[in-house]
């Protein structure tokens, strides 16, 4: 079995192998950049080298995917936000002040695909169907209603308005639940054989999980809907209070942090959904070393997870071992 | 035949048990100053204002803002600390209580007097300042000033806003493994200057191991801990009594 074939069989829940092991987010560290020549900034902007970048989760690594892209500001800048270089070190964010305020009527734009660093993007994806597509599955990453409207309007104001006017968040809702869907859609177009898509502001860290209910959750199903390509939703943090809606929303995949209980969503979702997860990229993958992780990644394991994965963005400064070690731990199961 | 009205009890549903109910309790008997704590509850920023103003026509400043603003707001960090309150209604609370304190200011004709400074700030890269967001609001509401430098704020401009304001504490909040590498920076650079106050930092992505690597740094659980840190430090204890206190 090749690394696609692997993690296809698990999203038909068929029987691998042994255990598919690749991130629902960014996997990028400077070391591989090291070993693939391919740095930052052009991996955020240049299609070749955010090919590199990717490819390097497959030949350096030895995880099962590739993924692209390594931020969360492709369908921000599109939609009108400016962007925040990250330099040789870090990744683009959003700059203020936000294009949008509350009052205002977010639009989307007819010539999305073919704005800011989009069409690098696909061209990316294009790049690695062309050089690994058989062998390996590429994962296309795209953002979730809530976290796009939350760069729309800036988080805070966003935030109190779901309290205050709750009705005011769903325009900026359906431009970022269009946005995610237009980019997932032309990502499968391009190549991608599954769709993962971060939706960090939605975290009950953040918001109400009565706001994830009543807004989001039909937001992420619609964004979810049109794509014809298995879905992985990742939300950070300790989602038990959102588990469930989370298993309405179309995802056949749920890429979980640590701090989140395997077990209770999968009593809350049922044996349709698959469980994605591993280890904490901060005070585990980042800070420990490969010992720490090979327990956690054991630990995760026995809890219920089917895919393991870095719990959330691996930070670039994460040594090898910990990701090698990650993967001899899947080759085990 | 019995009509109903209200389906509430009906169609309720009673399996959203990881959503926790609950209510504030009353803070103040006195019904001038429980309206006021009420509005700093419901987080309403445009109903507290002509409440404040009204009381303040009765009652000192100082007793609409210990007794109600400040009474209020202790009252949200309950909520949240027992599940019940979630970030946003912590954010409008604050922004009420806020409002509320800049009009009994008005009244005394100077700044309500602080216990000390506290410079807070959200790592440089990191946008979301959200940790931080709370430990202002709970620093404010337990008498302490807030130098507010916000989200995504360079290394350089921590040390110089530490130099200028001369804070009893400085903190530092990252959501994201790639922005935590400012505090080491920032410890470093303090310490240079000659200035060894305790830097707290925390927020999801920041371990204790990785706070306690580095002189200066107490690793902050919660943000509930801010406001016993602070008295800490204003009380004289340096950071490594509040290390050992504080951490592991």
């Amino acid at each position: 079995m090749n690394a696609k074939q692997r993690v296809m069989s698990v999203i038909n829940h068929e029987k691998p192998d042994r255990m598919p092991c690749f991130g629902a987010n960014s996997t990028v560290t400077y070391e591989q950049m090291e070993k693939v020549q391919a740095f930052w900034p052009e991996g955020h902007e240049k299609a070749e080298a955010m090919a590199k970048q990717a490819m390097a989760a497959y030949t350096v690594l030895g995880f099962d995917a590739v993924r692209v892209p390594f931020c969360q500001t492709f369908e921000a800048e599109a939609l009108g936000c400016k962007i925040k270089p990250g330099g040789t070190e870090g990744i683009p964010g959003i700059a203020h002040p936000p294009p949008y305020k509350l009052d205002d009527t977010p639009t989307f734009p007819d010539d999305f695909l073919s704005r800011g660093r989009i069409p690098e993007l696909l061209k990316a994806v294009r790049i690695l169907k062309k050089e690994l597509g058989d062998e390996v599955a590429i994962v296309g990453g795209i953002i979730g209603p809530f976290t796009i409207a939350g760069s729309l309007v800036d988080t805070v104001p966003l935030l109190k308005a779901t309290f205050k006017a709750p009705d005011k968040i769903r325009p900026f809702l359906e431009v970022g639940m269009k946005a995610g869907a237009a980019l997932g859609k032309a990502l499968v177009d391009a190549g991608a054989d599954i769709i993962s898509c971060e939706d960090m502001t939605a975290s009950p860290d953040l918001i109400a999980p009565k706001t994830y209910r009543e807004f989001e959750m039909e937001y992420q199903r619609r964004q979810f809907e049109g794509i014809c390509v298995p879905r992985i939703l990742h939300i950070c943090g300790n989602v038990d209070a959102i588990v469930e809606y989370m298993g309405k929303t179309g995802a056949e995949i749920l890429s979980l942090e640590p701090k989140a209980n395997v077990q209770l969503a999968r009593e809350k979702c049922g044996p349709r959904i698959i469980m994605m997860g591993g280890v904490d990229t901060a005070t585990t993958l980042f800070m420990k070393d490969a010992e720490t992780v090979r327990m956690g990644c054991e630990e995760s394991i026995a809890k219920g997870i089917q895919i393991l994965a870095p719990g959330c963005a691996v930070a670039p400064g994460t040594p090898l071992e910990n990701l090698f070690a990650m993967v001899e731990v899947a080759k085990s199961h | 035949m019995k009509t109903l009205n209200d389906y509430s009890k009906i169609f309720r549903r009673y399996d959203l048990e990881t959503e926790k109910a609950g209510a504030a309790k009353t803070v103040s008997t006195d019904p001038v100053l429980q309206k006021i704590a009420q509005f700093v509850v419901n987080g309403d920023e445009e109903g507290i204002l002509p409440a404040v103003q009204e009381a303040l026509k009765t009652k000192s400043p100082l007793d609409v803002i210990n007794g109600a603003l400040i009474a209020g707001m202790n009252e949200v960090s309950r909520l949240w600390d027992e599940g019940v309150y979630f970030l946003p209604q912590v954010i409008l609370s604050s922004d009420a209580m806020n409002v509320g304190i800049a009009e009994c200011e008005k009244a005394m004709g100077k700044a309500m007097s602080r216990k000390a400074k506290v410079v807070t700030h959200t790592a440089e890269g990191d946008i979301h300042d959200i940790g931080q967001v709370i430990v202002n609001a709970l620093l404010n509401a337990n008498g302490f000033e807030v130098i507010n430098l916000g989200a995504d704020v360079p290394v350089d401009k921590v040390v110089s806003a530490v130099k200028e304001h001369r804070p009893v504490m400085v903190t530092g909040t990252a959501l994201m493994t790639t922005t935590m590498t400012a505090f080491p920076k920032i410890a470093h650079q303090l310490k240079l200057a000659g200035i060894e106050i305790p830097f707290v930092c925390g927020g999801g992505a920041v371990s204790e191991e990785y706070v306690t690597s580095f002189e200066l740094g107490i690793w902050g659980k919660e943000a509930s801990q801010a406001p016993g840190m602070a008295e800490d430090a204003l009380s004289g204890d340096n950071w490594q009594t509040m290390r050992g206190k504080w951490n592991g």
